[in-house]
């Protein structure tokens, strides 16, 4: 053989032609365990759910995909959290998703983008939410805020201290913390209370994160931030929560999910989640969001996630939309 | 700075006051530059450690019976070693490591045979590939082929032995390249010709048990090469016997007595094998050379005294620590109660997408070292070609793991095709970023392999292929080797790309293949940093912290062990 100058002997099994066959029979065997056995189960319900989306609507959909598996454990619910923009843009619109949670109503350039890929998103309301603005417990000349006061603060261009919304208060420059602009709870505090008056500044403390914004606040006497109410709920002890009103002439509104759900709380606003109707064609698919929206007038979503549960009226409509979607 | 005495005038230095002020002042800072980093470092690590097993919220006579049970003893021995028998303190601080890291190398064992491949398939996999080995060994004996026939065979035999003739379809518009009209369309399907040996062999109506199965095809081979280990060392072929014919007694064992112990079968024969039969051939090397065999006695001192400890503590009723980093974290899926989270997916996950990173990484990385070094041209115009293109693999080195998360993204599942956060894409995605410094570190390795070594072979009338081959390569591999595992070690860790590919939050099922969707350890521990609860954000994800961390040390660990092992040998 001509590999023998070396003089190795022919029947040592050589490291080299031990390393070429290990080597290829190696490669061909990782190529074999590729196409593994697929656990097919009888008759029991499997396949997988992806869902993506809102930060705000996650606490909701883990606790879904928590108690939907202990029925079905052979549904492989997935669940994320990329913000409702990021969601729509990245995962649920190009069709990676089959579920995307949004804590505002999807957009029409997201809705384009969705034709394109043949994605038919299907609107429904599951739950509502208290949106609550808070400050530093150290902050004692503020407890209610209107909305033009709150637009004041966080308009492009607009004031820079307390002072500047009202002279009362100190001539302090404010610290803001606020979450990110892919966030759907960043779009529904620039729609409804900054509104006509002008964009949302950018020189704030973004943050996906909305544990971030509460050590902000915790840390600084002087800051004001805004995030949803669950976040409020789990640290009351840390952060002073403000009461709002929509103008002038209107009661001031404490956060609050009672609150919110009769109305009195001018920042309540509700949260979606978008099935797409090509998905809900699937089997697994179609059963969680069933046991979704069944569950989403229980009432651990107000005592365990800190939402408003939907009422049987929404639960009634979102049913049939979605048999409606799965043609049933 | 004032250090010279000007005003005698003699030559610097000679009344011998020379002023070592500014070396002092240079020793100093790189002291105070060591102190801070190891502190930082020192002071997060007890921090996490801290959280994830919170000592401080154990009985204060639980603590105390486990000081005099535990760490006194064991004190007391580890000082003895280190005034009397230093030998013996090495033998003590190995026998202690050696069983605690097989038996996480177990772990690592048991997830393979549990999620990734089934007893039975390895058991098939095992047997058509020990076939396939024969067949090759056989031909390149008997037969005095060419390099061509060869070459064939080895590929060919292979193939069919562990995938058979696979099924072909082809669906394909061919258009004009321009205007893009379709000419006609190339559709064709061919169903599987050959079944491999392989799907012969698992579609048996008769295969052994789980546990039989790996005993005659993850045992059998260990103890064979133990058994040849201990014949070699021990120049005796009756020892050899015996230490092959324990190991499988051993293993085998197993499928009487695990019931016994509340074990699985499976489980016990990965144990015997990973951890018994390492353990004792290390006795054995011990006993055998006659040096520090005293320091044997220091594992069975720390173990006998967490049992005894254990023990009392049952037995006076004194409550341990409130850990959260335990046996249930491990082995449970994520949760929004804080206490039933557990990280077992998410390790799962790690492990597999490491496996694709290894796969994926590992043979293009050194590929191309090897070419940069050994075929590339080093002057003229390609030459400044080939410089630009190491300068910037270099620099590819430092790209921000985000923009490797887009391109996995783009190239992975907008172009290819394949769904997001699955293993595969996530794996690929992670070797694309690992790619770069498998490169460089093989590039190093390979640069280190002295160049008369070369010379030499050359010299003795080798083709440049049997130099590369039989001279660079062997002698370059440890180093290849230890790059290419630190590499994975930042592989495990990264968490930025996983974000982009779509690995999502929270997965409750481990992924059973490599086409699964899959969570990552640091994509768990990102995620429980965002919870609202803070027990979630401190001891959760101090236990994840603490999980990963003892994996990298694992891996980083290895890579030593393997470097050391080769540098004896050189």
């Amino acid at each position: 053989m001509p590999d023998n100058q070396f003089g190795r002997t022919v029947d040592a099994v050589s490291r080299r032609k031990f390393l070429a066959a290990a080597g290829s029979v190696g490669a061909v065997a990782i190529a074999g365990c590729a196409e593994n056995e697929a656990s097919d189960s009888d008759g029991e319900l499997s396949g997988e759910v992806v869902v993506k989306g809102s930060s705000t609507v996650y606490p909701i959909s883990v606790q879904m995909q928590e108690r939907f598996m202990e029925q079905h454990p052979n549904v492989n619910v997935t669940v994320d959290s990329t913000g409702s923009g990021g969601g729509f843009q990245n995962h649920f619109c190009p069709g990676d998703s089959d579920i995307n949670g949004a804590s505002r109503p999807i957009k029409s350039e997201e809705q384009d983008l969705c034709a394109e890929n043949d994605v038919t998103p299907i609107e429904m309301n599951v739950a509502g939410d208290a949106l609550t603005v808070a400050v530093s417990p150290d902050n004692d000349w503020v407890d209610c805020m209107s909305f033009d006061e709150l637009a004041q603060i966080w308009q492009e261009g607009g004031a820079e201290t307390w002072s500047d919304v009202n002279s009362d208060w100190p001539d302090e420059e404010f610290v803001l913390y606020g979450p990110d602009t892919t966030s759907g709870t960043f779009d529904w505090f620039t729609e409804n209370v900054i509104g006509e008056a002008g964009n949302h500044r950018t020189d704030y403390e973004p943050t996906e994160d909305d544990n971030v914004i509460i050590e902000g606040l915790e840390n600084d006497q002087y800051s004001i931030g805004y995030f949803g109410y669950a976040y409020y709920a789990e640290n009351e002890d840390r952060v002073k929560a403000l009461s709002v009103k929509e103008d002038d002439s209107s009661e001031c509104g404490e956060p609050g999910l009672q609150a919110a759900s009769e109305g009195t709380y001018p920042m309540a606003r509700p949260l979606y989640i978008y099935p797409s109707e090509e998905a809900v064609q699937r089997e697994e698919v179609y059963e969680f969001m069933k046991f979704y929206l069944e569950n989403s007038s229980a009432d651990w979503i107000a005592d365990e996630v800190g939402y408003v549960p939907s009422s049987q009226d929404q639960v009634d409509e979102n049913m049939s939309k979605l048999d409606e979607a799965a043609g049933n | 700075m004032a250090t010279t005495d000007e005003s005698t005038g003699s030559w610097f230095g000679a009344d011998g006051q020379v002023s070592q002020v500014r070396g002092l002042l240079f020793k100093l800072s790189c002291l105070g530059a060591t102190l801070l980093a190891l502190g930082l470092v020192l002071v997060f690590l007890l921090y996490v450690f801290n959280d994830a097993v919170q000592p401080l919220t154990a009985d204060t006579g639980w603590l105390l019976t486990f000081v005099v049970t535990l760490v006194l003893p064991a004190v007391a021995v580890g000082v003895y070693y280190y005034t009397r028998d230093t030998r013996a303190g090495e033998v003590a601080y190995t026998a202690l490591g050696l069983p605690v890291a097989t038996t996480l190398l177990a772990g690592g064992v048991v997830i393979t045979f549990e999620h990734i491949v089934s007893p039975h398939a390895w058991f098939a996999l095992a047997l058509s590939a020990t076939v396939a080995f024969g067949l090759v060994e056989l031909h390149a004996r008997t037969r005095t082929a060419g390099a061509l026939e060869r070459l064939a065979v080895v590929v060919l035999v292979p193939l069919l032995a562990l995938v058979g003739v696979p099924g072909i379809a082809v669906d394909f518009p061919v258009e004009t390249p321009l205007l893009g009209q379709e000419l006609f369309r190339l559709s064709f399907a061919i169903p599987e010709l050959v079944p491999s040996l392989r799907e012969v062999i698992l579609a048996l109506p008769v295969l052994p048990t789980a546990a039989i199965s790996l005993l005659l095809t993850f045992t059998l081979p260990i103890a064979a090469a133990a058994a040849w280990h201990v014949r070699r060392v021990r120049e005796s072929d009756r020892d050899g016997a015996i230490a092959g014919g324990a190991t499988i007694v051993a293993a085998g064992l197993g499928l009487v007595a695990a019931p016994l112990v509340d074990l699985s079968a499976t489980t016990w024969v990965v144990l015997a094998t990973v951890v018994a039969l390492p353990v004792g051939l290390y006795v054995e090397s011990v006993v055998r050379r006659d040096v520090g065999v005293s320091g044997l006695a220091f594992p069975v001192v720390v173990a006998a005294g967490a049992l005894i400890g254990a023990f009392l503590v049952d037995a006076l009723g004194f409550a341990g620590p409130d850990l959260w980093l335990d046996w249930d974290f491990l082995t449970s899926p994520a949760s929004t109660t804080p206490r039933d989270a557990g990280i077992y997916p998410a390790l799962v996950g790690s492990v597999m997408m490491l496996v694709v990173v290894a796969v994926a990484a590992f043979p293009v990385g050194v590929g191309a070292a090897v070419y940069l070094e050994e075929y590339a041209p080093n002057d003229g115009l390609l030459g400044s070609i080939v410089d630009l293109i190491e300068i910037n693999i270099a620099n590819l080195a430092g790209v921000p793991s985000v923009v490797y998360g887009v391109l996995g993204l783009t190239l992975f599942v907008r172009t290819a095709g394949m769904q997001s956060g699955i293993v595969m894409v996530g794996g690929l995605t992670i070797g694309l970023l690992i790619l770069p410094i498998v490169i460089v570190s093989a590039q190093e390795a390979i640069r280190g392999v002295p160049d008369s070594l070369r010379q030499a072979s050359y010299g003795m009338g080798a083709t440049k292929w049997q130099t590369v081959r039989n001279v660079v390569l062997p002698r370059a591999l440890p180093g290849i080797m230890t790059g290419t595992i630190l590499a994975f070690g930042r592989a495990i860790g990264e968490t930025a790309p996983l974000l982009m590919i779509g690995a999502a939050a929270v997965v409750r099922i481990p992924p059973d293949t490599f086409f699964s969707l899959f969570s990552a350890m640091p994509r768990q521990i990102f995620a429980w940093s965002k919870e609202i609860e803070t027990e979630f954000r401190y001891g959760v994800l101090a236990a994840g912290v603490v999980t990963l961390l003892i994996v990298m040390l694992m891996m980083n660990a290895s890579a030593i062990l393997v470097r050391n092992k080769y540098q004896r040998q050189n």
